[in-house]
Formats: C-alpha cells, structure tokens, sequence
C-alpha cells in the first residue's frame, strides 16, 4: 500500500467513529485491513488521492457516498453458505436452546430477512440437512422475505451461476441441484418445497407482525443502510418477530448494540447473536 | 500483568484523552462507544477497570452498570470509575447505586485520572513509564 | 365531502391506545405505544406516559413512536430529567428527528441549564456542517461552562470548518488551566486544518 491511499491509526479511529454514527457499522483494530481495502477501493472509483479527501467525500455525501462505501461490504456477497459461521453456531447452540422445550414434531420457525434471490434461505435447508442430526424430529419451517418481489420470484425459481455455488462442495450440488446447462444450476423441487417466500418491508409493522413468531432469524446487512428511526423501528418489528428468547444473527459488520437495547447481547463459540430476553425484567 | 482498563464513552476526544494518558502510563486500552457495545465487548474479552462515561446512547452508563453487576462473575465484579459532567448529588447517588466503585466529574486531569485509575487497579501499573 | 372525516376516524383509536398506555400489562402498553406513531393526537399521550413508566423496552417504544411523529414538545421535556435512561432516550429520540429538532437547537444551546446545552451540542451532529459549524462556533465564543464548550469541541473535530479555528484557539486559552479542553482543541484543530488541506489539494 503506498503512502497516499495508506490509512494511518488516527484516521482509522476517525473512520470508525463516522461509520458508527452513520451506518451502526463497527470495525475494530482487527478489521483494519478489510476496511482499508474497501477505502481503496471507494479511493480508486472516486479518484481520490488521499484519504483526507475521500473521508471529506463520504463525510458530505458526495453523489451518495455513503451508500456506495456501505455497499463495497456486502453487494457481491450473496453465496451458498456465506457467513458460514453463524450456521454452525444455529446448530451448535441455538437451536439445542430453543427445542429445549419443544415436544417431538412441534413447529422450529426460521425467518430470512432480506433473502434476495435465495442463497440464506435454502442454505440454511440445507446446512440443517447436513449437519443437524434432529432435522426430522421438528416441524421445521424457513421463510425468506424480501421487499422485492422480483428478487422474490427469482428465489423461488431457484436457479443459480457458478459463482453462487463456489462454497459448496461437488456433493452437495450433486445432492441439492439440478444442473441446467454449462452455467446454470437449479434447486431441486423438493428443497424448493421447503422454503416458503413472502415479500416484506421491515420497517412495516403490519407486514412483519404477519409472518408470525420464529425461533432464529437471520438478518444481515440491510439496517446499516437505514436512518436512526427506520433502524429503531425495525428492531422493535425483528423483536416482535421472535418468540421469548428467540435469536437474531446481524452481518458481520453490524452490532445491535449501535440500534436497540432491546436485545440481551450472547456469546456463542462461534457467532455473537441477540437475543430476546425469555423474562422481562422489572 | 499489563493491566486493561475499558474505556466507555461516546465523546471521540474524550476516549482520546483517556487513551492517551493511559497508554503513556503503561496501560492496555480498548474503547467502546456505550454500554451496550461495552458489554459485548466484556463477553469475550475481560478488562481490569472500566471507564464509564453516564449520558450516552442506545444504554447510558448507569443502565450499563445495572447490566454489568447482574453478570456472573467475575465479570460482574469488575470495578468501575464513572466520569460524569452532571455534579449533582443525586447523580452521584444514582451512580453509587448503579454499581459504580468511584465518581469523578467531568473535567478531569490527566494525573488525577491516573491516580484514581491505579488505585481501582490495585497499585502502579506494570511497565508504567515512571 | 367524505363520509367520514379522516382526523374524526383517527382520533377514537388513538383515545383507546392512550388508555392502554396505563394498562398494568407492559405488553399493552408496548403495543399501544407502537400503534400511537401514526396518530399524531397521541403525541401528547405518549409524552405523559414516559415520566411514569417503568419498563425501559415499552419506554424504547414510545420513544420511536415519539421520533416518527416528530413530536419534538413531547420529548424536549425529558432532557432535563434526572434519571440518565430517561435523558439518554430522550437524546437519542431527538437524534432520529433532525429536521423537527431544527427550529428548536438554538434556543436549545442556550438554555439557562448548562446540562441541556451540552446534550443540545450532540443534535447538531445530523446537520449540515455548516449549519452545524456555525451553531457551534457560536456556542464556544459565548459559553462559560467547560464541559458544554468540550461537548461542541468534539462536534466540530468531526465536522469543523476553518472558520472555526480562531474561536477554538480563543477556547483554548480560555480554559487554559483545564487539560481536557486544551488538549482536546487541539486535537480538533488538527482534524480542521488537515481536512482543509485535503479539500483545497
């Protein structure tokens, strides 16, 4: 990295805070190197030739800044079994916590919230197949919503580019896709079957109280890119969405702790999640 | 032992200020911007001593306290310095009742800082530069 | 003429949703507080029911309501309160109502309450920077209280404008004899003259 787009510990720091107040997004010491890359990259697009200049341009919003720094974290992200982390720790430890008082075929609702064209959705199917030795023993629902309802169409369909597959084993496309052609694999019928799609808009009250309560929800990288109230708002909405200690997985950038204090915070081995506090307290 | 001491505030030049001065003294610093961030924070990594700023968002210092001293230990038992502007009484009162080991009003000196920061931390720092 | 007029319509639920906000269920009134952010006959409602109520996540949920309606009177009164969660809420509600806040920050920053005036500071931060330098030069040229000049100090490292340095100079010799303000001016000053340089370049 050369001096000019390099970004010293001062304007890290500075960086930091700005994103924070702006987005919720939260980077600590060890991701410093992941972000500079993407102010790199924001640099380059822009032709910044500093990060003082750069940091002026996102600070005032130049051409919608802001949103496009928030995007070069998440936009082309949107694989097979990403963030593979929190699914390992949905069948490590939250989903023990919540059949723990759940009888033989009672109802394990999960929720993903924004799905996009499908990919979290049915990896989460199919991670559960693979890795959860009670799959059968629940009445297992998964629900993808999005706002879009052309994403939503295309994730019903179900079919997916070479790229979408990339981290997933030979075996497992062979077991959960059909492959269309050179470049185009499609979702068995079967695995389709198990995922419902309702298109919802998070900040809705009325649309989100109607999809029920759930045991775990995933919702990853869409409320860095609310403002202060549309956030608030939706986590009261995501709190409503879960059943008394229910859990939530954010993005890896994002932390409740900038959104709600609604949520108790839980380490797992694997995920940090929140969760919705079983009792309330006085 | 290096000693860590958290440093909870939302005021960016405030953690600054407290960073520098304990740095130079021989501390591990780390910073979150309110309480809720402190307690994730404290989850995975335990800290000697906790700076704790009183108004700040999302969960203010004192409902952070109350947090805090409802963990299991050792976690629950960490000390606490709150660094406040409001020099009421009352907010002394509220904070002592919170959990707060000691109360400083806002603004604070480097050295005095320092003084009180050693003393929650059971003596000199390690490695303190004098 | 419509049938029914649409604030006669909207009235009646949001008196019933008031009522609720004393129900002795907490679920009650979270619900009720939720449904109140779009009536703003609630407002007033809402408002009242903060000082009393004792559950901070039905407090976290009038407060949104609170910022949705951009009920600035409802909230405003809060700032002042001793208890540090409800000051805090009433900050951060505040903060997600920048446009009804406005018309409010100048008198605001110079409330006879150096407490007000130092929290006031905060809301400046969603403004433009200009807007925002400008209030905040104006609050580090007249104001006596440290700890409310280091509260607009820190607003003006973020988005300070080299019109301000002179006034950040003047504080710093103001409060000479204080080693956070100093300290903390100069910090900002840096910030000032490295963005400039950044923006001229």
């Amino acid at each position: 990295m050369d001096e000019a787009t390099s970004v010293n510990e001062e304007e890290f720091r500075r960086l930091c805070d700005f994103l924070y107040r702006r987005t919720g997004m939260i980077f600590t010491e060890t991701k410093r190197y992941y972000v500079e890359r993407r102010v790199q990259e924001r640099m380059q697009a822009t032709g910044a030739t500093s990060f003082a200049s750069y940091f002026a341009r996102l600070r005032s919003n130049v051409r919608g800044e802001i949103e496009q720094f928030v995007n070069a974290f998440t936009i082309n992200e949107t694989y097979f079994y990403r963030e593979d982390h929190q699914l390992q720790c949905l069948t490590r430890d939250l989903l023990a916590e919540r059949t723990a008082a759940k009888q033989t075929g009672d109802r394990l609702r999960i929720w993903s919230v924004p799905c996009s064209t499908g990919e979290e959705p049915y990896s989460i199917a199919m991670w559960l197949l693979d890795n959860w030795p009670q799959v059968d023993r629940y009445d297992i629902e998964i629900v993808g919503s999005d706002i879009d309802t052309r994403v939503l169409d295309a994730a019903r369909t179900g079919i997916y580019g070479k790229r979408a597959l990339m981290r997933l084993s030979p075996e497992q496309i062979a077991k959960y896709f059909q492959q269309l052609d050179e470049e185009r694999w499609q979702i068995l019928d079967d695995l389709r079957g198990s995922v419902g799609f309702a298109p919802v808009n998070l900040i809705e009250p009325a649309e989100t109280l109607t999809q029920g309560r759930f045991d775990v929800i995933f919702c990853r990288n869409v409320l860095i890119y609310f403002d202060d109230t549309s956030r608030r708002v939706a986590a009261e909405n995501l709190y409503e969405a879960l059943a008394p200690g229910g859990f939530i997985c954010l993005g890896h950038t994002e932390s409740m702790s900038r959104i709600s204090p609604l949520f108790e915070v839980r380490r797992f081995e694997d995920a940090i999640v929140y969760q919705r506090p079983l009792k309330r307290r006085a | 032992m290096t000693k860590r001491v958290l440093i909870i505030d939302d005021a960016n030049l405030v953690r600054m200020y407290y960073r520098d001065a304990l740095q130079r003294a021989g501390y591990e610093t780390a910073e979150a911007m309110n309480g809720l961030e402190a307690l994730e924070y404290l989850l995975a990594q335990p800290a000697d001593l906790l700076i704790v700023d009183v108004n700040m968002p999302t969960m203010d210092g004192l409902t952070f306290l109350r947090a805090l001293r409802r963990q299991a230990l050792p976690l629950a038992a960490t000390p606490a310095l709150v660094t406040s502007t409001e020099a009421a009484q009352v907010d002394i009162n509220a904070a002592r009742a919170a959990g707060a080991n000691f109360y400083l009003v806002k603004p604070i000196a480097q050295d005095l800082f320092l003084r009180y920061v050693a003393l929650l931390c059971g003596g000199a720092p390690q490695g303190a530069s004098r | 003429m419509p049938l029914i007029r649409k604030d006669a319509a909207s009235s009646a639920p949001a008196r019933e949703h008031a009522d609720l906000l004393r129900s002795d269920d907490a679920d009650e009134r979270w619900r009720a507080a939720r449904s109140l952010a779009t009536s703003p006959a609630g407002a007033a409602a809402l408002g009242a029911a903060l000082a009393g109520e004792q559950d901070p996540r039905v407090r976290e949920a009038i407060f949104t309501s609170l910022a949705r309606l951009g009920a600035v009177d409802s909230v405003l009164p809060h700032l002042r309160s001793d208890d540090a969660n409800l000051r805090t809420g009433a900050l951060d509600a505040l903060r997600a109502m920048t446009d009804a806040v406005r018309p409010h920050l100048r008198s605001l920053l110079a409330d006879p309450d150096p407490d007000v005036r130092l929290l006031s500071c905060e809301l400046t931060r969603a403004l433009p920077a200009r807007e925002a330098n400008s209030l905040m030069i104006e609050v580090i040229d007249r104001e006596a209280h440290a700890n409310v000049c280091a509260s607009a100090v820190d607003v003006l490292a973020e988005l300070g404008e080299a019109t301000a340095i002179a006034s950040l100079e003047r504080c710093a010799t103001r409060f000479a004899g204080q080693g956070f303000l100093p300290f903390a001016i100069q910090v900002a000053i840096e910030r000032i003259k490295a963005q400039q340089e950044a923006t001229d370049g």
